[in-house]
Parts: structure tokens; C-alpha cells; sequence
């Protein structure tokens, strides 16, 4: 576990240097800042504002987490400066483990950091304290945990740029199966057709379970069985995901 | 003592890297000299841990090398290190170190061992800075961090200025007279000859020849002496392929 912790803080240091990611923060806070705008122009009506700063917030962090996710694994691999560490008493797995751990560290700063702003920008609004707002963009952490997981496994096997293209093609996909499987129950698709919906359906993750800015919008309890399901199937999604990515790490030549 | 026992390595997508390794080796400096693709870094790799044998075992001490115990007697340093460009050269060896479980602030020891490969003064740069030869010697920092019993070392002195070589190869002799292994893989002979006390002649993956270097060399240049056995191997190889092509015509 101290070996884990050790390349994790090790990650989240190197990660914060990154100027690229400064630019993302910067304009993300730019996006929050122009819902101060936004307001003006829907006469201050706050759901819209609220809508608009969320998917401000979901939509940075969803490319920090692909930026991260994709890239920082693969650089340590490819460029071979795990040598270094995995020529210690360090095993693969607590190497993979730790890169993790400090990306998902490194996105938790810039969620707080979106965190604060949104609350400022729905406060100035007179929204008050946004505690759903908050319960938000804490699923939409989640989500992002899971993104980063994925894109940790794929990057045990692929290259940078595909890794880019199968996570980003998954992130689309965990966003639609279950619409897709409800249309096809509307539609009444039977047979070998509904069968295959139903098999993406449980192969893709459900993104939607994340997405509750609906609740937030229009300041609805969100009831707390959801919030939990949601966190424990990111946790059993993320896990299966990083064991197999354990799995072939271990049997890659480095 | 290092101990290879009938260490094999099969790339999956190449032929054999390394043929059926048995080694002992219990020198303070003993130099893997082989040309370029001979398996040296192969068989390195093997040692510490970042490659898994095809077949064999590699014991240090009589424990497999792979295991902790191992790993935390050994330092390693890569060929062509790469590194995290930006942290510096302090906060990676700090890095590395952590990755030994000891938690004592060794700020000191650090700096002893970055003013002993010259870094001194860069201590606290980027590595982004740093030139060939600095990186070079950071790498080697890093792999007497944990203060090895084992040291490997792969192409050490590649990139280093004469004056870089000359600090380098003083640093090696001063932990041969702290008791310490070295294991250096390298092309140059004029290094063997100078530094090692016993060689092991790679080539195409067989070992040829393990022993002292004044053994090897039979009072002619170990250039000359590696050369004529690297020829003749390769003339009994071709006399054997020729010899089996022969057989077949006549069968």
C-alpha cells in the first residue's frame, strides 16, 4: 500500500506541473464566469444557469480525465521510466494502482476547484448554498474515476492516440446504451436484436446513472439509494477494469 | 554471489534473446562486454526484475531476484535513462529512494551522492534541463540511492565527457572499496580492461567466455583476443550450417 501511495503522490505532483492543465482550469473558470452573463440574458432564471454551469463543470473534467487518463500511464511506460521504478521492490500492479490513485487525486483538486466556482457563481445568482449541486458534480467525479480507469486499462495495451479513441468511443457509448435499451423496449425489438442491445448495454458502463444534474437544476432530493448504487457500481466497474489491466501489465514486456 | 542457472529468454515477437545463461559471479567488478544485441541488456533486465526469464532462475544470494529481499539489495541503472522532465534531479532521487520503505529524511545523503556523480549544483533544476552526461549521472545517483550490496549498471559511461567517464569510473572504483558488486554492461574494451575483474563474453545470446580479462586475452589486446573469438564462433556456426546443408543435399 506505501508503494502505491509513494507513485500516486508521485503522479499528482508531476500531473500539476503540466501547463496544459492550467489552461484547461483557466477556461473552465472562464465558462463559469460567463453564466454570470448567461443569467442576464435568461432574466436570471436559475435552472438555466445552473444547467449551464454543470455542464460546464462535467465537460472540463471529462477532458482532463481523458488527457490524464491517456497519457500518463502510457508516457511512463513507452518512454521507459517505470525502469526506475519497477527495478525496485515495486510490483507492476502497485505501479498501474498508483498511477491511478494520483490521476484521480489530480482530477479531485480540479472538481474542488470547479467545485468553488460553481457554488460562487449560483450563490452570486442567489441560489444560496447548491448542496445538489454539489451531490452533482460529486457523481460526476465518480464518472470521471471511471473514465480514468478505463483509460488507465486501455493504455496497458494500446497507444496514446488509440487510447484516446476507444475511451472517448466508450465515454459516447456508456451514454447511450440505456436509452438505446429503453427505445428498444418502446419500439417492441425482439429476439437476436434485443438481445444484442442487452448485451452493450451490460458490456459499456451506464454513464447515465452519473448524470443527476436534472435533480440539481430544479433542486430535487436526490434519494440516497441512488447516490450509493451509483458510487458502488463505478466501484465494481473501475476495479474489474483495473485487475485486468493488472492482468496485462504483468504479462507485457517492458 | 549472483547465480544464473540455464537462463533462457524468447521475446514473443523475435528469436531467442538469451541461450541456456549459467553464470557465477561473485567479483567486485564484473563486465558484460558483447556487441550491440547481444543480450546484455536482456540478461540485466532479467536480473532486476523488469523482464521474466523464458526458463532458469537468477538467485542473489540465493534468493530469486525478483523477490524484495532481492530488489532492495540491488541498484539498477538503464541504458539511455529517461526520465520525469519536470521534476528535479533532487525530488527524483527523493522519489526513488521512497520506493525502499525508509522514511528517515536523508536530505544529506542525497546530497553526498548528487555531489559525488557532480550534480551538485543541479540539484534543484528541471531535469528537462539537464544534458546527456547529467542524466546519465542522475541515473546512476538513483541506483546507489538505497546503498546496494548489487550494483547494475547498462552503459554507464555512454554520453559522458572524458572528464565525466574519468568521475564516474573513480565512483565505481570507491564502491568496490566499500565491499559492493558492479555489473557493467558495455561495448567499450578499454572500460573492461580497465575496471573489471572478471568478463563474460556475450554473443548472440551464449555466453562464450567467463573469467579474468588477463585469462581472456592471453597477453594480446582484448580487442584483438575479442575480435579473433567472436570470428571464430561465427566461423563454426557457418561451418555447421554449411556442414547440415551438405547432409541434406547428400540425403
Amino acid at each position: 500500500m506505501r508503494n502505491i501511495w509513494v507513485v500516486a503522490k508521485n503522479t499528482f505532483k508531476l500531473e500539476v506541473r503540466e501547463k496544459i492543465l492550467y489552461a484547461i482550469i483557466v477556461f473552465a473558470v472562464l465558462y463559469m464566469l460567463s453564466s454570470l452573463f448567461l443569467a442576464d440574458l435568461v432574466l436570471k432564471e436559475l435552472p438555466m444557469v445552473k444547467s449551464f454551469a454543470l455542464a460546464g463543470t462535467y465537460f472540463f473534467n471529462a477532458i482532463l480525465a481523458l488527457f490524464l487518463g491517456t497519457t500518463s500511464f502510457f508516457k511512463d511506460v513507452d518512454r521507459k521510466v517505470v525502469y526506475f521504478v519497477l527495478s525496485k521492490p515495486v510490483t507492476r500492479a502497485q505501479f498501474l494502482l498508483g498511477k491511478f490513485l494520483g490521476l484521480c487525486l489530480v482530477l479531485l483538486a480540479t472538481t474542488a476547484i470547479f467545485m468553488v466556482a460553481y457554488l460562487g457563481v449560483i450563490g452570486y445568482e442567489g441560489g444560496g448554498f447548491d448542496v445538489m449541486g454539489i451531490v452533482a458534480i460529486a457523481l460526476q467525479y465518480v464518472e470521471m474515476v471511471l473514465f480514468i480507469a478505463f483509460a488507465t486499462f486501455v493504455s496497458t495495451f494500446s497507444t496514446s492516440l488509440l487510447s484516446i479513441v476507444y475511451t472517448s468511443a466508450v465515454f459516447f457509448a456508456g451514454h447511450i446504451v440505456s436509452a438505446l435499451v429503453a427505445d428498444a423496449q418502446a419500439i417492441h425489438i425482439t429476439g437476436l436484436k434485443y438481445r444484442l442491445v442487452q448485451a452493450l448495454y451490460y458490456i459499456f458502463p451506464n454513464l447515465e446513472k452519473f448524470d443527476i444534474r436534472d435533480f440539481a437544476v430544479h433542486a430535487i432530493a436526490l434519494p440516497a439509494s441512488t447516490f450509493v448504487l451509483a458510487v458502488a457500481y463505478a466501484a465494481v466497474y473501475a476495479t474489474l477494469l483495473l485487475v485486468a489491466g493488472i492482468w496485462i501489465f504483468n504479462h507485457k514486456e517492458i | 554471489m549472483v547465480e544464473f542457472s540455464h537462463v533462457t529468454k524468447t521475446y514473443k515477437k523475435r528469436k531467442s534473446a538469451v541461450n541456456d545463461f549459467s553464470l557465477k559471479v561473485d567479483v567486485p567488478i564484473f563486465g558484460f562486454l558483447g556487441q550491440n544485441g547481444a543480450g546484455k541488456t536482456t540478461i540485466m533486465k532479467m536480473t532486476v526484475g523488469l523482464l521474466a526469464p523464458t526458463s532458469g532462475s537468477i538467485l542473489v544470494d540465493g534468493i530469486p531476484s525478483t523477490d524484495t529481499v532481492s530488489k532492495k539489495k540491488m541498484g539498477f541503472m538503464p541504458e539511455t535513462p529517461y526520465f520525469h522532465e519536470r521534476m528535479t534531479g533532487m525530488e527524483f532521487l527523493t522519489f526513488a529512494d521512497e520506493l525502499f520503505e525508509k522514511t528517515s529524511d536523508k536530505k544529506a545523503h542525497y546530497e553526498k551522492l548528487l555531489t559525488s556523480v557532480g550534480l551538485r549544483d543541479a540539484r534543484n533544476f528541471e531535469i528537462r534541463t539537464y544534458s546527456k552526461g547529467m542524466r546519465q549521472r542522475l541515473a546512476f545517483a538513483q541506483a546507489l540511492v538505497n546503498d546496494p550490496q548489487y550494483v547494475f549498471l547498462d552503459e554507464p559511461l555512454d554520453g559522458l565527457d572524458p572528464l565525466g567517464r574519468r568521475e564516474m569510473k573513480e565512483v565505481m572504483l570507491g564502491l568496490k572499496k566499500e565491499g559492493k558488486k558492479i555489473f557493467l554492461n558495455t561495448h567499450i574494451l578499454y572500460d573492461v580492461e580497465e575496471m573489471c575483474d572478471e568478463v563474460g563474453i556475450i554473443h548472440a545470446g551464449n555466453l562464450l567466455y567467463a573469467g579474468t580479462v588477463k585469462g581472456f586475452a592471453h597477453g594480446t589486446s582484448l580487442e584483438e583476443a575479442f575480435t579473433n573469438m567472436l570470428m571464430e564462433h561465427e566461423g563454426k556456426k557457418a561451418a555447421n550450417h554449411h556442414g547440415r546443408e551438405h547432409a541434406v543435399s547428400h540425403a
